[in-house]
């Protein structure tokens, strides 16, 4: 390592006032343009890091940014909410034309299907931030593109359906 | 002495913990101590002074969001850097590559100028305009080094490049800037 070198790896702790130069360091720096170049650099960029406007208070600042967190979280959830009763009604509507055409069979079930994927969202409140944050991360992972039968926004679509099987559908809706 | 009755500061990856376990406060401590620096940081990469507050906020809107991201190989304060770094980096494409700050506006003294003489606010301005105009790792690179200290491993770790890259980019950023204040 060059002399210049050792002193550029120097400067920026020496501008920052965290160390002093040796009197080596000041010989050399007085003599080498390059070196002296760059200690004015630093200099300038410390000066411009000042002239900075001034924070916000932290206190505020803070409160603004936990809020936003919060509200992200909330309409994460909202999106979560809706995707778990899309699943279940997905679910659901799945069994029914299943159930259309294998009548008897018990665990076809479509109330029983459902149930096995619907998540309560009352059992999301109890959760830690770290928790949920974790379980919102998963959701976002859902491999794009989304399975048959799943929008773009991860809606359950009736697409996938001809039309008897949609009559059945409507008609299980409707009693 | 009174350093024994002085209980030491939690330090970030306390305070993060603290937070994802429910306690805002530590959020609150997080943001007192981090933010001033992220607005150094922004204002000098060539974020508009009118800018900075909003940038401050929502780079830390992203951190808090997504705590998990944040991996401990680098100190937090690197960390929110580089979540800032990125955003200003949209921020520069959204504004369809014309930087943030506004060169067009000032005028900027002649270098050949006949007294030889630059005002240090002159100099400064031109350094801001020359550091927000370096790619993207060279810049961030640059600031974490200037502003912080940090070390390349450091900053290898926060930027994710190695040690060795991070080096040729804070020197090649150097060699780019120091034209600007000869
Ligand atoms: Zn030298």
């Amino acid at each position: 390592m060059t002399a210049c070198e050792r002193l550029s790896d120097r400067i920026p702790e020496v501008v920052r006032g965290r160390s002093r130069w040796t009197p080596e360091e000041s010989a050399h720096l007085a003599g080498c343009p390059n070196c002296r170049a760059e200690w004015d650099l630093l200099v300038a960029v410390d000066r411009v890091a000042a002239r900075a406007p001034a924070p916000r208070d932290p206190s505020a600042l803070a409160a603004t940014v936990l809020r936003r967190v919060a509200d992200h979280r909330r309409s994460r959830l909202g999106s979560l909410g809706r995707w778990t009763v899309g699943v279940a009604a997905a679910a659901g509507i799945a069994a029914a034309v299943w159930t259309g055409v294998n009548r008897g069979n018990p665990a076809s079930d479509p109330v029983a299907v459902a149930a096995t994927v619907d998540i309560a969202l009352p059992e999301l409140e109890p959760m830690e931030t770290a928790e949920l944050d974790s379980l919102l991360e998963a959701m976002e992972a859902i491999p794009s593109p989304a399975p048959a039968g799943w929008s773009a926004l991860g809606e359950p679509t009736l697409g996938d359906l001809d039309a008897d099987e949609l009559e059945q559908v409507l008609g299980t809706w409707e009693g | 002495m009174s350093a024994s009755t002085v209980p030491d500061l939690p330090g970030d990856s306390e305070l993060v913990e603290s937070y994802l376990g429910g306690d805002q406060g530590s959020a609150a401590e997080l943001v007192r101590r981090h933010s001033a620096a992220m607005g150094r940081f922004l204002y000098s990469a060539g974020a508009a002074p009118d800018d900075v507050d909003d940038l401050v906020q929502e780079s830390l809107f992203r951190a808090f969001r997504a705590l998990g991201g944040w991996r401990r190989t680098a100190s937090f304060r690197s960390w929110l850097f580089s979540i800032a770094g990125n955003l200003l980096r949209d921020e520069f494409r959204r504004r369809k590559g014309r930087q943030v700050i506004a060169l067009e506006d000032r005028e900027i003294p002649d270098r050949a100028d006949p007294h030889g003489e630059l005002a240090a606010s002159d100099m400064e301005e031109r350094v801001r305009a020359g550091v927000s105009r370096l790619p993207r790792l060279q810049r961030e690179v640059f600031l974490l080094r200037a502003h912080e200290g940090a070390g390349y491993d450091e900053i290898a770790a926060a930027l994710g490049t190695t040690p060795g890259a991070a080096r040729v980019h804070y020197h090649h950023a150097v060699k780019r800037l120091k034209e600007l204040v000869r």
